[in-house]
């Protein structure tokens, strides 16, 4: 149950979309930065 | 239970010597790591803390140059938000995050080892520049541009370290995150999460969210200064007023970083020590999420003086009072859990219920200067400085504080030394008191802060905060004394106290290297505290 491929996939995942949010936030906030200068 | 979980992975416990600090991915080494990291920033702010203090017991200039004085103000911020308390908390979802919800570790244990080895490059770099032309970065924790583009070469270390700083967070964040959803046993339903869990769950969050925007906000002080941009040059056409807008929609929700997973830490305690279940737990789920999306939208109370429309001060305004009500709700569940039931005062209790108290006086402090007009007359004086004090240290130390005692005969397997942790107690809140209550009524008489010099119409009080400050500091000797032996007590029993709950108690005293390789099954252990 604990180690299985399905769990793996998830575990990689969750991590990928709460990385990619973190990206967005760091490119969006520097984008507006652009955008007003 | 305890059998089913006791270590079966004796053939690949921890390294020997420096190597196993080095390369571990347990998360209860891991753990360890942050938290003996946490205590030694602990230290070192608060050195500066008396620096800062020694200089303002009397009015003149005495030991320091007003230079070194910002330089001070400025490091000891950053070194206690980033360096202290931050590193604090994940050093406890280390160490019981996996425990609470059934885990037999992090998701990403090699990443969990980045991010806490990154954090000594990060505080190294930053704490260097004092030994550099110019010495250390002296504008604020803030940033604020155009003053923090007058630090000499202690700028790009700056920017550097708050960079490695974010970056550790995000990553320990995305961990935690991962951790909680993918990892839980299986009868471990979501709103059947202890609330440390929930409320690190939603701090993991808030992190993701506005420590890429912090990153963002220096990465651009870094091109204006080096790269010839004008983000927030006014005389490139940029404005500096934006900066202040970014860095606080860090920074507010930066303070509830702070003071979740405190929350989360005292709703675990007391229950315990009322011998009753929390009261409401559902409820303070709710109003954790609550908090957690209105500091989003109440950042500008930070910079009523700069200016703004009557309509933003009028949001800006009544959405941070807004806060008060899950913030209420949390304090009166607590209260209700403590109602009738068969309470005791053991250290962890102790230091929980100063921390209802005190952090309540800070919350009132913060509706004061929630309020725009009164705010105009209480910026930038040390009403201010009163306010965020009482809820960063009698609110997120001391919950910190109970965790540690709360949590370390599991740790350690002994119970540590009583009575040495309640004279930690009294010492702390008693001189806690003395430094921080008589700057309400500095501020409230029209000290600025940040200055090393005042009228001597302040010196009573400023007196006063110094003999205090100087006593806080020497009580948390006796916390470092109730470390050295914390295994000189008696034996602690698996559970530990008379009436804890939650999977943690389910597992040894000490709790072995590795635990839960089986998952646990969640009903039978709940049917054991019944």
């Amino acid at each position: 149950m604990r180690n299985d491929s399905e769990q793996r996939k998830n575990i990689r995942r969750t991590a990928l979309i709460m990385g990619g949010i973190a990206i967005a936030f760091y490119l969006g906030f520097i984008l507006m930065g652009v955008l007003n200068a | 239970m305890t059998a089913a979980v006791a270590d079966v992975h004796d053939d690949h416990g921890p390294a020997k010597g420096f190597k196993r600090w080095l390369f571990t991915t347990n998360h209860k080494d891991i753990g360890t790591l942050y938290l003996v990291f946490s205590l030694t920033m602990f230290f070192v702010g608060g050195a500066m803390a008396l620096v800062i203090r020694s200089e303002l017991m009397t009015p003149g200039l005495q030991f320091v140059h007003p230079e070194f004085f910002n330089q001070m103000t400025t490091m000891h911020a950053l070194v206690m938000v980033f360096g202290a308390v931050m590193p604090a908390f994940v050093g406890l979802a280390n160490w019981m995050i996996p425990m609470m919800i059934g885990a037999p570790d992090m998701a990403l244990p090699r990443m969990n080892n980045w991010s806490f080895w990154i954090l000594p490059v990060a505080f190294g770099m930053l704490i260097s520049t004092l030994f550099l032309p110019g010495g250390a970065p002296a504008s604020g924790w803030t940033m604020y541009p155009p003053l923090v583009l007058q630090t000499g070469d202690a700028f790009p270390f700056l920017i550097f370290s708050v960079h490695l700083m974010g970056l550790s967070s995000i990553m320990g964040a995305i961990n935690i995150i991962v951790t909680i959803l993918n990892m839980r046993a299986p009868d471990m339903w979501l709103l059947k999460m202890p609330m440390f869990v929930w409320t690190w769950l939603i701090t993991a969050y808030l992190l993701i969210a506005v420590m890429p925007v912090l990153a963002g906000a220096v990465t651009m002080l870094l091109t204006d200064q080096f790269f010839g941009t004008s983000f927030f040059l006014a005389a490139g056409g940029g404005d500096p007023v934006m900066f202040q807008h970014i860095f606080w929609f860090f920074g507010h929700p930066e303070v509830y970083i702070m003071i979740l997973p405190a929350f989360g830490v005292v709703s675990e305690i007391i229950p315990t020590f009322s011998r009753k279940p929390l009261f409401g737990h559902d409820s303070m789920v709710y109003a954790a999420s609550s908090i957690a999306f209105l500091s989003f939208i109440v950042w500008a109370h930070h910079m009523f003086t700069v200016g703004m429309p009557l309509s933003g001060q009028l949001f800006f305004m009544f959405a941070t009072m807004l806060i008060a009500v899950p913030t209420g709700v949390k304090i009166f569940n607590w209260v209700a859990t403590m109602w009738r039931g068969a309470m005791t005062f053991e250290t962890p209790m102790l230091f929980s219920l100063a921390f209802v108290f005190l952090f309540t006086i800070g919350g009132f402090s913060g509706l004061m200067l929630a309020v725009a007009p009164a705010d105009i007359q209480y910026h930038d004086t040390y009403f201010v400085v009163a306010h965020f004090h009482y809820v960063l240290v009698p609110g997120s130390i001391f919950a910190i504080m109970a965790a540690a005692y709360y949590w370390l005969p599991k740790w350690t397997g002994y119970m540590y030394n009583e009575a040495a942790g309640k004279l930690h107690f009294w010492l702390s809140t008693i001189f806690v008191n003395l430094t921080f209550f008589p700057m309400h009524f500095l501020g409230l008489a029209g000290m600025p802060r940040r200055i090393p010099d005042y009228s001597t119409q302040f010196t009573d009080f400023n007196t006063m905060a110094s003999v205090g400050a100087m006593g806080f500091g020497l009580s948390q000797l006796v916390f470092i004394y109730v470390l050295l032996t914390s295994k000189k007590g008696a034996r602690a029993t698996d559970r530990v106290w008379e009436a804890p709950r939650g999977l943690e108690w389910t597992v040894p005293s000490p709790a072995p290297y590795h635990t839960f390789d089986t998952p646990p099954k969640v009903r039978v252990a709940q049917e054991s505290f019944e």
